[in-house]
């Protein structure tokens, strides 16, 4: 059903136009990595805000304030690219292995994210005093950093997995 | 230089990278890592100094804690750069957005030298708030500039390399 719908997809006008306009994807690519630095970057200015690194003068309800809203909009941006992309190669990115496991982890990360924020929202001084030196929460940092990072890695991958039919 | 880029060419991690089905994407990624982090970091002093995010830090507290992770991703960002170059030395060296790519990086490093020399001296007087001198904005403003351009060189190599 996906494999038909990406024929689908890529029979469309607006897939014609990127697949045959040449610049169009390296356009959309470079859009695509500069929101993912500001995704990155938000990210692991948080750990290091976590692990008392940077930001030491800001509370971590200010730090979640000042990076978050980033975050979320890098992911706007990563999602209409993306979309983009999708659109003008439907078939080797939709039923592609390393993409289908980029949203799997994406979706987590995206969890790990709103729960953060929630948590933040909701005990903000205990995220000042106890939380940030506690030891699961430095492991839950750089784990999520990891993730974020297995989304690129897929990204990248989804170009060079041969499929075959 | 031929024989230096063909030396570069045989080494084994380059004929790694040119045979490997795996490797190249793989460097390819790493390298896309540490660009994302250079490049967000260095947006977020950038950002700070043109009085547009982080207002409420110190530009020097703000610089001092993110910039040595900046140096940090982007000595990955040259390694891993290097070794992709290595691999097709003559093909990189004659692609044109390389060339630019290169030309833009010198002239981030020549516009951080000129903010660090003569804008950043007086900081200590625009240290807080958004009141950094027309000249620091300026050379902020430029490196966001070069920045996204080379990002956009560094694509266009992908897209334009033969060999």
């Amino acid at each position: 059903m996906l494999h038909s719908f990406a024929s689908w997809l890529s029979q469309t006008p607006a897939s014609q136009i990127i697949q045959n306009v040449l610049w169009i994807i390296p356009l959309v690519q470079t859009l695509h990595i500069l929101a993912i630095a500001v995704v990155l970057s938000s990210v692991a200015m948080i750990d290091l805000r976590i692990f008392g690194l940077a930001g030491r003068r800001a509370t971590m309800m200010q730090t979640a304030d000042r990076y978050v809203p980033w975050l979320w909009w890098g992911l706007l941006v990563l999602a209409l690219t993306g979309a983009t992309l999708i659109t003008g190669e439907p078939v080797r990115s939709l039923t592609n292995p390393a993409f289908q496991i980029k949203m799997l982890l994406l979706l987590g990360a995206m969890a790990v994210t709103i729960s953060f924020q929630r948590s933040v929202r909701k005990n903000a001084v205990v995220w000042d005093t106890r939380v940030r030196s506690s030891a699961s929460i430095r492991v839950a940092a750089v784990g999520t950093l990891l993730v974020w990072f297995a989304i690129a890695v897929a990204g990248r991958w989804i170009a060079y997995m041969v499929l075959e039919y | 230089m031929q024989s230096f880029f063909e030396w570069l060419e045989s080494w084994p991690l380059s004929v790694g990278l040119r045979e490997s089905s795996w490797m190249f994407p793989a460097f390819e990624s790493v390298h896309v890592i540490a660009i994302a982090l250079v490049v967000g970091s260095i947006m977020i002093v950038d950002l700070r100094v043109l009085g547009l995010a982080s207002r409420s830090e110190r530009v020097t507290e703000l610089s001092q804690t993110v910039l040595p992770w900046t140096w940090g991703a982007f000595a990955v960002a040259l390694i891993s750069g290097f070794c992709m170059f290595a691999s097709k030395a003559h093909a990189y060296f004659g692609n044109t957005s390389f060339q630019i790519k290169m030309l833009l990086m010198a002239a981030a490093f020549v516009n951080m030298l000129a903010f660090h020399f003569i804008p950043y001296r007086s900081v200590s007087s625009w240290d807080e708030g958004a009141s950094a001198p027309p000249l620091a904005r300026l050379a902020c403003g430029v490196s966001l500039t070069l920045w996204v351009f080379i990002v956009v060189m560094g694509r266009w190599i992908g897209f334009s390399i033969e060999g």
